[in-house]
């Protein structure tokens, strides 16, 4: 068993196609807003496996970078969205 | 990449989907926040299997924070106004694009090389973040600070609770 570049691949677009099913599917504003995070994680998952099978000897980590740097956007997106949703009332 | 390793990565990338599903077919804040943390734990998994442990911690991090933002009780419920046919091309559209990546995944010959970084890479990714690329992580880091600043703002103000039966 192993795991290559197609299959890391495969993943990326399962988690990117789920991410973008949650934001169309799901009614509230504040529940699509999940599906950022989902999208987010397929993008990171793609830039990962990238950077672990097609490097070239000696090339940088872009791809674990550009991944680092997508988990922090989706917790500021996360963050915005319900920031801006609200705080409601109590009873 | 040995078998342990495989293993540990479809294991991770089946957390990471069953987290996705749970997310888009639970009700309640509280269960969204959970399935959340669990595409997170998933994540960390699949990156932690492809040698970039760095990363995976700051995913671990990053996601249980969005998960507990996502699970608190008191933020607004604010619904679409589309349609349930738009809702549905969208899906549809989902659909779509998932067969689209999978055809180029499927379809794309990748050159392979040898994997000479560790399995954590922090010193090599810090490298990149503070030294190479210092500039965009500047402006990607004044992005979120302003973010963070413009949503904790527009929390303060408390908006009158809507009626709704049982939607949330």
């Amino acid at each position: 068993m192993s795991v290559t570049l197609v299959g890391v691949l495969f993943v990326a677009a399962g988690l990117t196609a789920l991410g973008a099913f949650i934001a169309a599917w799901k009614r509230e504003l504040t529940a699509a807003l999940g599906g950022l995070p989902v999208m987010f994680a397929g993008a990171g998952t793609a830039f990962a496996g990238v950077a672990r099978f097609s490097a070239a000897s000696g090339a940088l980590l872009i791809g674990q970078e550009m991944a680092v740097l997508l988990a922090i956007a989706a917790l500021a997106a996360v963050g915005l969205g319900v920031g801006l949703a609200g705080r409601e009332s109590p009873r | 990449m040995d078998s342990l390793h495989a293993i540990g990565f479809y294991v991770s990338a089946a957390l990471a989907g069953l987290g996705g599903i749970l997310l888009a077919f639970l009700h309640g804040h509280v269960r969204r926040g959970a399935a959340l943390a669990l595409t997170g734990l998933g994540l960390a998994g699949i990156y932690l299997s492809l040698s970039a442990g760095f990363a995976a911690i700051v995913v671990l991090i990053c996601y249980a924070a969005a998960a507990a933002v996502l699970a608190r009780p008191d933020y607004r419920t604010v619904e679409q106004v589309t349609g349930g046919l738009w809702r549905q091309v969208g899906a549809v559209g989902a659909a779509l694009l998932l067969a689209v990546l999978a055809y180029a995944a499927f379809r794309g010959t990748f050159a392979h090389a040898t994997f000479y970084g560790g399995a954590f890479g922090s010193v090599s990714v810090a490298r990149l973040l503070f030294a190479h690329d210092a500039l965009a992580t500047e402006a990607v880091g004044g992005l979120v600070l302003l973010t963070l600043v413009g949503a904790a703002a527009a929390w303060r103000r408390e908006r009158p609770r809507e009626e709704r039966e049982g939607r949330r």
